[in-house]
């Protein structure tokens, strides 16, 4: 080649000087960073425009306790996982094993703890879309769950060929044959001895009055009209109610204080107040409530994955047993990038979601 | 190039920071103050100052090249810009107490609140929900 160029300027390199593989992890924690920011710009946006009325920590069942502690567990992590570079880096193998073990253990205890607080979500029914906003809809959430509650009970009956009917969910079918079967009828299964029908019919009677309180209440929703005011929910007294109104006057409406005393009330039962009880959620409206509930599962659902993603990082440089050597050294350094990044976004999710909720 | 040898960060010091910023985000909260926003600022910015930290040390950013700037200044420019240009749509109109379902809302949580004895715990709140659609009303109306 020419002469001219090949001592005379220093030699021009390409790119940035960093390695590659270190590039390439501060690239992608770049779109990282974008990807969060989704999610925690849309949260603040929300939050700040709901102001006062966002829900609050008796609604949302928000523990800064559990998300502290989750905040302190992942900062050892990332500690274990500094010291766990540096020691790859003085070609001490074993210990940097060990503390990638410590790593791991931190993160099984950090998704338990996770696995803690969405068990309460779950079983307090705080899920999108399913928390009523208003007190009709805590009323209709009420009929809903309490008819539930109802099938649930009169399914035994279909199941064990007690009564037969086409559809099991056909409650218009189902309540007159267990009447009938009630006041002496025979099993639909002709082949059921008779000390098993009398067991079955001694607990209908409070499954049917079960039925009944169910029915009494969901006929005064849909009429939207008081239980106290007219306690016979008959579409027929309903009318002549209505028709007995002078005008400028109203049937009283449905009010949640009355379904909340009603609500109360079968709980007590003896027969099947346990089962409501288990089966109906304490009826209160909370304004903003679902949204809450997108936002908390939206950003701690997809920071829960990152931290499964960086457990397989390390899982595969763990998986090199006694093996881990020099070459792992990039490895455990851009899987620690990583590491810290998940723990960098709960540090802004922790006040975020635990405080200023 | 030679970011491997001479920085010596003593890490046990900045993870004790940490967990120092952890304790003072939970004592803030426990203090709760009067005004939620003066926990709400200082907790954020306890946050701001461990994520320096974790940035700067644990993630050797503050003994790398320039080129650190070129990677992450773009994209927390935009990862600011994206709330702040959400904002005024969303966040600042879109609550506002004009809008049809807050105005059956407020009906609807106004008849709530009359009902006489019962749900006495879900009545305070209600309370603070209605102090809470006033100071929406004069904040939307700038």
């Amino acid at each position: 080649m020419t002469s001219h160029s090949v001592h005379s300027a220093p030699t021009m390199k390409m790119g940035i000087p960093v390695p590659n593989a270190k590039l390439g992890m501060w690239l992608f924690l770049g779109t990282e960073i974008m990807f969060f920011t989704a999610f925690i710009g849309s949260y603040i946006v929300v939050r700040v425009g709901a102001g006062s009325l966002w829900p609050g920590p008796e609604d949302t069942h928000i523990n800064v306790f559990w998300g502290g502690l989750n905040t302190f567990v992942l900062i050892v992590s990332s500690f274990f996982v500094v010291l766990a570079h540096a020691a790859m880096g003085d070609r001490r193998y074993a210990d940097a094993r060990k503390w990638l073990w410590l790593t791991m253990l931190l993160a099984v205890v950090f998704l338990g703890i996770k696995g803690i607080e969405y068990t309460g979500k779950f079983s307090h029914d705080i899920l999108p879309g399913h928390i009523p906003e208003t007190p009709t809809q805590a009323i209709a959430k009420l009929d809903r769950e309490l008819e539930a509650v109802v099938r649930e009970r009169l399914a035994v009956y279909t199941d064990n060929d007690v009564v037969s009917v086409d559809r099991p969910s056909d409650l218009a079918s189902l309540v007159p044959q267990l009447q009938a079967f009630q006041q002496g009828g025979s099993p639909a299964d002709s082949d059921m001895d008779e000390e098993t029908a009398a067991e079955y019919r001694a607990q209908v009677e409070g499954d049917l009055r079960l039925y009944e309180r169910w029915k009494n209440l969901h006929e005064h929703r849909v009429a939207n009209a008081s239980l106290t005011a007219l306690p016979v929910a008959e579409i027929s007294a309903y009318r002549s109610a209505r028709n007995a109104l002078v005008e400028g006057d109203r049937i009283p409406e449905l009010k949640l204080g009355e379904v909340h005393e009603y609500l109360e009330d079968m709980k007590a039962d003896e027969s099947f107040g346990a089962a409501v009880a288990d089966g109906v959620h304490d009826p209160h409206p909370v304004l903003y409530g679902n949204l809450f509930a997108s936002c908390y599962f939206l950003m701690t659902g997809f920071h829960a994955i990152h931290v499964i993603v960086g457990m397989i990082l390390f899982g595969l440089a763990l998986s090199q047993g006694p093996l881990l050597n020099e070459r792992w050294v990039d490895w455990v350094e851009n899987s620690g990038l990583y590491w810290h990044f998940v723990d960098l976004v709960w540090i802004f999710l922790f006040p975020l979601l635990y405080i200023a909720a | 190039m030679s970011h491997n040898d001479t920085h010596h960060v003593n890490y046990l010091i900045v993870f004790l920071a940490l967990c120092l910023f952890t304790a003072l985000s939970v004592v803030f909260d426990l203090l709760s103050f009067d005004n939620h926003a003066v926990t709400v600022v200082l907790v954020m910015a306890v946050a701001v100052a461990k994520a320096l930290c974790v940035m700067m040390f644990f993630m050797h950013l503050k003994f790398e090249g320039n080129w650190k700037f070129i990677l992450l200044v773009p994209t927390t420019i935009l990862a600011i810009g994206l709330p702040l240009a959400l904002m005024p749509d969303i966040g600042m109109s879109y609550y506002t107490p004009m809008t049809p379902q807050m105005t059956a809302w407020e009906k609807e949580m106004a008849a709530w609140r009359a009902e006489s004895g019962h749900g006495s715990g879900h009545g305070d709140s209600g309370g603070s929900h209605a102090a809470g659609g006033e100071q929406h009303g004069s904040g939307g109306s700038h």
